[in-house]
């Protein structure tokens, strides 16, 4: 599998609604490319920041405006991010602070992915985490060798329920990527606000915990 | 010669079977099986204060003290489910076998409040009423009940559900609650002091009628430390996307 048609699945695999085959060549190539489980891990963020934003419904002509606009500018960019399909196709109802935040969001990420990616950070950063992943697109000013243990800990446990997970029943599929996707979810939401606010000492105390329930979660589903 | 030899070798291999065949059936009578008919029944008689052990992985395990000295085990499996059973000593470790399926067991226990469980599961709700030993849970998708409990040390971890807890903290005691995605609703006596730590990464905490007495806190919105009444017990709440909720009975 190649990026391009990685991202354009990505949002349906947060979703869950992939095929079997599918999740599985999605899961070997996070595997392998940061590229790609950044752009799970900004859509993990999106998805888990609108998801707390209060709601609110648009009227019909906020709504008439807006599809003018997508309209008029959807053909270069979607050519450009083939994952943006996935926000097209989705009724998110979003009230315009919501739309707001969230753009705010994407920018933030995308000016930090930009800024990451020129400047090399002097401090020790989290390495990525295989198949599950931990992400590498953020940098997180920890240096704490728990960090390093927990993720070989995760890498590990990780390439062993992968090769588990091809024999299981679809039931037992679904209860893991769940709730590995909740998890993913917090371990985003921590990075982000660690990206905020370094020296928050209760977003890394949950950031660490967070890891620990990642691990548990996958020791949990190591022996099926 | 090799005759004479042979006959003396007899009785002594004789006995060595016979010893094989006992150990075996005293293995399989400490293994037991849900049974075509999908049920397991057990009731064990510990010497002193139990220790419980379930390992579920997909069904409700419920929980409550009796008057009785005794611990009776009650299952509800599918057919194909494999619940095995080992007694040493008053330690009682009951497990349902892994496959790579969700196979539904449905527990009902009834022991004496004294005794100590570990409860695990993977899916299915988890309720403990009356127990007063120590009590561990770990769970991946469940609601998790403690009703009526005075244990010196609580440890439950949920990745998604909510936790509910009603009951009291020992003086010196340590209660762990965390939930990736759930919340945590606790209910204590007003006259309970404890040491808090609570965070929920959601900014959702409320403290209720301890927030006024809380000495020596730290308050953020993401977590709040501090004592109350002075402080004892060590009382965690942990939780990502859920809220904490504390409740003066």
């Amino acid at each position: 599998m190649i990026c391009n048609q990685c991202q354009e699945l990505i949002s349906d695999y947060i979703d869950g609604s992939l095929e079997l085959g599918e999740q599985v060549q999605i899961e070997r190539h996070l595997g392998d490319c940061e590229a790609c489980r950044a752009v799970r891990d900004d859509l993990l963020q999106i998805v888990h920041f609108s998801h707390q934003l209060p709601q609110h419904a648009p009227s019909g002509a906020v709504w008439t405006r807006i599809q003018a606009d997508v309209a008029q500018q959807r053909g270069p960019w979607l050519r450009a991010f083939p994952w943006l399909t996935w926000l097209k196709t989705r009724r998110l109802d979003l009230s315009l602070p919501q739309m707001a935040a969230t753009a705010a969001a994407i920018v933030i990420a995308v000016s930090a992915a930009v800024l990451f990616s020129r400047h090399e950070s002097p401090q020790p950063q989290v390495t990525g985490a295989g198949a599950q992943g931990v992400s590498t697109a953020e940098a997180i000013p920890l240096s704490n060798s728990d960090f390093q243990q927990i993720e070989k800990q995760i890498n590990r446990l990780s390439e062993s329920v992968e090769q588990r997970k091809v024999e299981w029943d679809p039931e037992l599929r679904s209860a893991f990527e769940r709730n590995l996707l909740y998890v993913d979810q917090c371990l985003a939401e921590c990075r982000h606000q660690l990206n905020d606010n370094p020296a928050d000492d209760v977003s890394q105390e949950l950031m660490l915990n967070a890891y620990r329930e990642k691990v548990r979660l996958l020791e949990g589903f190591e022996h099926f | 010669m090799s005759k004479s030899k042979s006959r003396q070798t007899r009785p002594a291999a004789f006995s060595s079977s016979l010893i094989l065949i006992a150990s075996a059936g005293l293995l399989i009578a400490a293994t037991g099986f849900a049974g075509p008919s999908g049920k397991f029944e057990r009731t064990y008689s510990p010497q002193g204060a139990a220790h419980l052990t379930i390992s579920n992985v997909n069904g409700r395990i419920r929980v409550a003290a009796w008057d009785k000295k005794t611990v009776s085990v009650r299952a509800d499996a599918a057919p194909s489910v494999s619940i095995e059973d080992r007694v040493v000593g008053e330690d009682i470790n009951i497990s349902v076998k892994r496959n790579f399926r969700l196979s539904r067991a449905d527990f009902e226990v009834s022991l004496p409040a004294d005794s100590s469980l570990v409860l695990r599961n993977v899916i299915g709700n988890i309720e403990v009423q009356g127990v007063n030993g120590h009590i561990s849970v770990n769970s991946i998708d469940s609601d998790i009940r403690l009703v009526r409990v005075n244990s010196p040390a609580i440890d439950v971890k949920v990745t998604s559900g909510d936790i509910y807890f009603d009951g009291e903290l020992r003086e010196g005691g340590s209660y762990s609650f965390q939930s990736m995605r759930g919340d945590l609703d606790v209910t204590l006596p007003g006259s309970t002091p404890f040491n808090l730590n609570a965070r929920a990464l959601s900014e959702n905490i409320n403290l209720g009628g301890f927030l006024s007495h809380l000495t020596g806190a730290s308050r953020g919105t993401k977590g709040v430390s501090g004592n109350y009444l002075n402080g004892g017990s060590r009382l965690t709440l942990t939780t990502y996307e859920g809220r904490i909720l504390l409740h003066k009975k």
